[in-house]
């Protein structure tokens, strides 16, 4: 069904983009070149599951160092800041055995340079366990001083979105420092009414669409509102932020909100964490530069393929 | 059990010849079963092949009547997996358990299927609500089909949380619904009033609502669920409201009722006698 199309974002050429939940480990450089063509100058990278669950420490402790040291690397060659945030994701806790071994590392990793938050952690099917870990998160988030990144469930949304603001605000948290994630018509206002940051999920078939995403904008303005692509492994879009932005602008969105909703405010809230400083995105892509001994380039490429070619050399 | 078992090692036997036929059974017969299953296990279908399995009438008709007629979409080397876990014999609970868990940690999804396939089949049914409640929370379609569709061990042991978290997603991944097992016996008002909040959450974004949904909200029908029921009806959308019409014949509620009664299609949709469920 369809076919790849031109898409036309000229409407917004110039203007710069943060997509505050990607998730770059499962996209390929085409995406992160794309990124960077279509103005997105920095991301954040929550630590998730990796489709099938993780049966040793080891495996969390890997992936934690890849998004801080591999994956950040891969980003800066294409010219965009990569920051992530840490932590235990909803569905894993529910190994518990693993969690309490997961719980213990985490400290080694979220005082990095770079992790921007403790996310995303939250609720999937609203389990005991779940809910202790989210808890034991939200304690080490309050003594580390970061923000959270609050990953609201796909089934059960409103319950499970209530339930978490409940639960964070139960443990003193500022709702100004908690980023409560994928919302809907269903939930924003609640989380609006009650001080959060509200993220929105820009993802085709599943989650939020950009039109939709128009009206939100238009009845409860632009505070505190964010979008995000949450590209993964599955059907999405790393342009969702750059796309959405040029529909708002084709909607008569003003360019003051347009800014607000897919940069600033993610910044606002995540720079919290004390680790953005906007002097360092647009850092001229150095494609040279090696980490660890290993380039994304392979033996004397040019940096970017010509695509239009059949002929690859 | 032991019946159905016997029933299923004689479709197996018709579907294999009798090399692989031997080679399972010195398994079975074999002193140190735990150290070779996971070998067995993994390469059986290199010894069945993956045919779909051909089930005679009567080893059907007493399939049927014990509630397995399903396996007959089974392909064999299913089926023999999981003739093969219900026939492994362990010193005791704790070896079987730690046995197969090892397996489900490393399945590739063929054996994952059929791992979840064998749960019914399985001694000590209550050590395994733990790791179905897990492959609930796979993303892999067929491993979720072979959970949520024509299985009744998850109706039987899931406690309702986990249970409607089944249901929930079976709805969200779009599972055939019609298939799901206990779906009618273990509807809960829970459940109900979440699935109505998905329905509005698909209303708001302008996307059609399963007309299963309604099947689980009929019997818990009151005041306020019956609001909602109206703004579905009023969506003028006729698989919706024929849902709806029919979830509310299987209610108490009166003013549900009477107001169905105000739509001339749907009072005849419902006098005609052949909306059911399995219809929609």
């Amino acid at each position: 069904m369809g076919e790849p199309e031109a898409f036309d974002i000229s409407a917004v050429k110039g203007m710069k983009f943060f997509d505050p939940h990607v998730h770059m480990t499962s996209r390929t450089t085409d995406d992160y070149q794309a990124m960077a063509d279509a103005g997105v100058v920095a991301l954040i990278e929550p630590a998730f599951w990796l489709g099938q669950p993780r049966t040793g420490l080891d495996s969390f402790r890997d992936y934690y160092s890849s998004l801080i040291g591999w994956e950040r690397f891969r980003s800066s060659q294409f010219g965009i800041k990569h920051y992530c945030t840490i932590g235990l994701n909803s569905r894993e806790a529910n190994n518990e055995s693993l969690a309490e071994q997961v719980m213990e590392i985490l400290p080694l990793f979220i005082y990095k340079e770079g992790v921007v938050g403790i996310g995303e952690i939250g609720f999937d099917d609203q389990t005991a366990a779940e809910e202790k870990y989210y808890r034991l998160q939200l304690e080490l988030a309050k003594e580390a001083g970061l923000p959270v990144q609050v990953h609201t469930p796909h089934r059960d949304k409103k319950k499970g979105t209530q339930r978490s603001m409940d639960i964070a605000l139960e443990h003193g948290l500022d709702p100004y420092q908690v980023i409560i994630d994928h919302n809907n018509e269903e939930t924003v206002k609640e989380v609006l009414d009650r001080g959060f940051f509200a993220a929105f999920t820009i993802y085709p078939f599943t989650k939020m669409g950009n039109e939709r995403m128009v009206e939100i904008v238009k009845q409860y303005g632009a505070e505190r509102i964010m979008v995000n692509s949450a590209a993964d492994w599955g059907i999405s879009d790393p342009l969702a932020v750059p796309k959405t932005a040029a529909l708002m602008k084709m909607r008569g969105i003003s360019d003051q909100d347009i800014e607000l909703v897919t940069y600033r405010n993610a910044i606002t809230a995540f720079a919290q964490s004390g680790q953005i400083d906007e002097a360092d995105f647009n850092a001229q892509a150095d494609l040279t530069q090696k980490f660890e001994g290993n380039t994304i380039l392979r033996g004397g490429q040019q940096p970017r393929p010509d695509k239009s070619s059949i002929i690859i050399s | 059990m032991e019946a159905v078992k016997e029933i299923i090692w004689s479709v197996v036997k018709n579907n294999i010849s009798l090399e692989p036929e031997k080679w399972l059974e010195d398994f079975i017969q074999s002193p140190d079963q735990p150290a070779q299953i996971a070998k067995v296990f993994v390469m059986l279908p290199r010894k069945t092949g993956k045919l779909l399995v051909a089930v005679n009438d009567d080893q059907q008709k007493a399939l049927d009547k014990a509630g397995f007629g399903y396996i007959r979409n089974w392909t064999i080397d299913r089926l023999s997996r999981v003739w093969l876990l219900s026939n492994f014999t362990a010193v005791d609970e704790e070896q079987l358990y730690s046995t197969l868990d090892r397996l489900f940690l490393s399945a590739e999804v063929n054996e994952a299927v059929a791992l979840y396939s064998a749960l019914p089949f399985l001694p000590y049914p209550e050590i395994w609500v733990k790791r179905c409640a897990e492959g609930i929370r796979s993303n892999i379609g067929s491993v979720l089909e072979a959970i949520m569709e024509n299985n009744p061990y998850p109706a039987a042991y899931l406690d309702e949380s986990a249970w409607n978290q089944l249901v929930l997603k079976a709805f969200f991944t779009e599972k055939n619904i019609k298939l799901i097992a206990g779906l009618d016996e273990r509807a809960n008002l829970q459940l109900a009033l979440t699935l109505i909040d998905y329905a509005k959450e698909r209303w708001a974004a302008g996307r059609q609502v399963h007309p299963q949904l309604w099947r689980l909200v009929g019997k818990f029908i009151n005041a306020e669920i019956f609001e909602d029921l109206k703004t579905g009806l009023q969506h003028y959308d006729q698989t919706e409201q024929r849902a709806i019409a029919l979830a509310v014949t299987e209610s108490d509620y009166q003013p549900a009722k009477d107001y169905i009664n105000t739509f001339p299609e749907l009072k005849l949709a419902l006098a005609d006698g052949s909306l059911n469920w399995n219809s929609l």
